[in-house]
């Protein structure tokens, strides 16, 4: 009951661990060199504060001046109604050929249907600010809540050994090998399927990135970036950054056959992804059919949302390999 | 004056060594202040009452033992000699480490126990991502070996007197 009702800080917890265990190999390699654990730990999150820093440094502005670009286009309110909208150049284009179709196949109505959803899409936008406005509290508390996953992440890391000795402390004689093997094994397993995740992360979005670049997109490193984390997702995840890229360049104007371009970009990407890096990589950590990959991801999306999509598989992985060791075990110490 | 503030900057700065006394075991006797602190990281403190059963024969084999105070009974592949009780600063599961998955025999504790444990694998690890380390613990542990060996195949009164002298062994 205590795990239900303190829910949120558990998540938390959660999220710092996997944190840890993605970080945990650059504090080991810093350790390896003779640097204590602590000041490994602070170089790792300098270094990865450095990072951020140049990466916000660098795309920021531009962020800055494309977010002032639709909060006027957000300010126009009463003027930015359907009607107005399809006079947007990038809209004109969809607008015109959807009244081409609607003249071709008669009764089709397509593009009067289109203001009709661009008036409504307006209204719910126009309720933004005021819905951030009444629910400042709440988003406050979210985001404070959110920062605390990196200083919980830096004390697992500092005391990564001492809680490993207080957990097995707790542990009788009887069981204390059997907790060793459990724990060795809940180690390798998540360590070595984030790892691998957090490669297979990073090279889509270097590929994306780099794809996006030649094919124009705008701020295409952040874009790439973005489409990397989202290949996280399994299935629905490539189908999100290339929206994203879509929605980049309708924004800024692009024409259609960019959007193409961008289209056919991602999918090479995925190609190279679904058939090299995730074989290489991530393959070989994790055992389980596509199917069953597939059911999990949909049973996680229906149960939790985007979330739990992302952390279904893993989890599922998890729970049935330590199960194996437990019963395997359980057998070789002559406990059942 | 000065090398009174010099002496008072010292004692601040170099603190004292911790895990010192872990070069009780002839192991670890070659390892310095920084690959003990490493070492220590994965050793456990675990105590045994009189007649309870650290491990049993054919039990997987994962942890090391390093007795600390008490005395244990090895049950099963014993030394030629009968020389079958471990005592302080012995230790326990190492041969085994090197070409088993499982127990050769069992372990009980005569007396109150208390050792300090290492699983094998994160021993292995610590040896093979240091190699610094590694080589000091493996040259250790062929010296240890070297003197076991010798002591098995030298004739039985010559033995006894070696064993009084040459400190830690382990039975098989």
């Amino acid at each position: 009951m205590g795990v239900f009702f303190y829910r949120w800080i558990f998540a938390n917890l959660v999220y710092a661990m996997v944190l840890s265990y993605i970080l945990d190999p650059f504090v080991s390699w810093f350790e390896r060199r003779r640097i204590p654990r602590w000041l490994s730990v602070v170089s790792v999150y300098l270094l990865i504060i450095g990072i951020l820093a140049w990466f916000t440094a660098s795309f920021i502005p531009d962020l800055v001046k494309q977010g002032n670009y639709l909060f006027d286009i957000f300010k126009s309110g009463d003027q930015l109604s359907g009607k107005y909208i399809v006079n947007i150049p990038f809209v004109n284009g969809i607008y015109r050929f959807m009244q081409d179709m609607d003249t071709k196949i008669p009764g089709l109505t397509l593009a009067p249907k289109m203001i009709e959803i661009l008036d409504s899409a307006n209204s719910a936008l126009a309720s933004i600010p005021k819905l951030l406005m009444d629910n400042y509290q709440n988003i406050l508390s979210t985001l404070s809540l959110i920062a605390t996953i990196p200083l919980l992440s830096f004390f697992m890391l500092k005391d990564k050994y001492k809680l490993r000795k207080a957990a097995l402390e707790l542990s009788t004689n009887r069981y204390f090998e059997l907790c060793v093997i459990l724990l060795r094994k809940f180690d390798t397993t998540v360590g070595t399927f984030l790892r691998a995740m957090l490669f297979e992360v990073i090279a889509v979005g270097f590929m994306a990135s780099l794809a996006f670049g030649i094919v124009g997109v705008p701020n295409s490193v952040l874009i790439g970036a973005t489409a990397g984390v989202a290949n996280i997702i399994p299935y629905f995840g490539p189908f999100m950054g290339g929206a994203l890229a879509a929605l980049t360049l309708l924004i800024n104007g692009g024409h259609i056959i960019t959007i193409v371009y961008a289209a056919l970009a991602m999918y090479i990407v995925q190609v190279i992804d679904n058939n090299i890096v995730y074989p290489l990589v991530v393959g070989g950590t994790i055992n389980m059919h596509p199917l069953l990959v597939l059911l999990t991801v949909i049973a996680g999306g229906w149960y939790g949302g985007i979330i739990w999509m992302l952390i279904s598989v893993p989890l599922v992985y998890i729970t049935y390999s330590l199960i194996k060791v437990l019963y395997t075990n359980l057998q070789d110490f002559r406990i059942i | 004056m000065l090398k009174l503030i010099i002496r008072w900057l010292k004692t601040l700065l170099l603190k004292p060594d911790k895990n010192a006394a872990l070069r009780r075991f002839a192991i670890f006797k070659k390892l310095d202040s920084f690959e003990l602190y490493q070492l220590n990281n994965f050793l456990h403190k675990r105590s045994f009452k009189a007649g309870e059963l650290l491990f049993d024969k054919d039990y997987p084999l994962e942890m090391i033992f390093f007795i600390e105070q008490g005395e244990i009974e090895v049950v099963g592949n014993a030394h030629p000699s009968g020389y079958n009780i471990l005592k302080k600063n012995q230790w326990i599961g190492l041969i085994d480490m090197f070409h088993e998955n499982v127990r050769s025999s069992s372990a009980k504790a005569i007396t109150e126990v208390h050792a300090l444990a290492i699983s094998r694998f994160d021993l292995s690890d610590l040896i093979n991502n240091n190699p610094h380390m590694g080589v000091k613990i493996l040259t250790s542990v062929c010296e240890s070996f070297s003197k076991y060996i010798f002591q098995i195949s030298t004739p039985r009164d010559s033995s006894l007197s070696i064993l009084s002298s040459s400190g830690s062994s382990e039975p098989r």
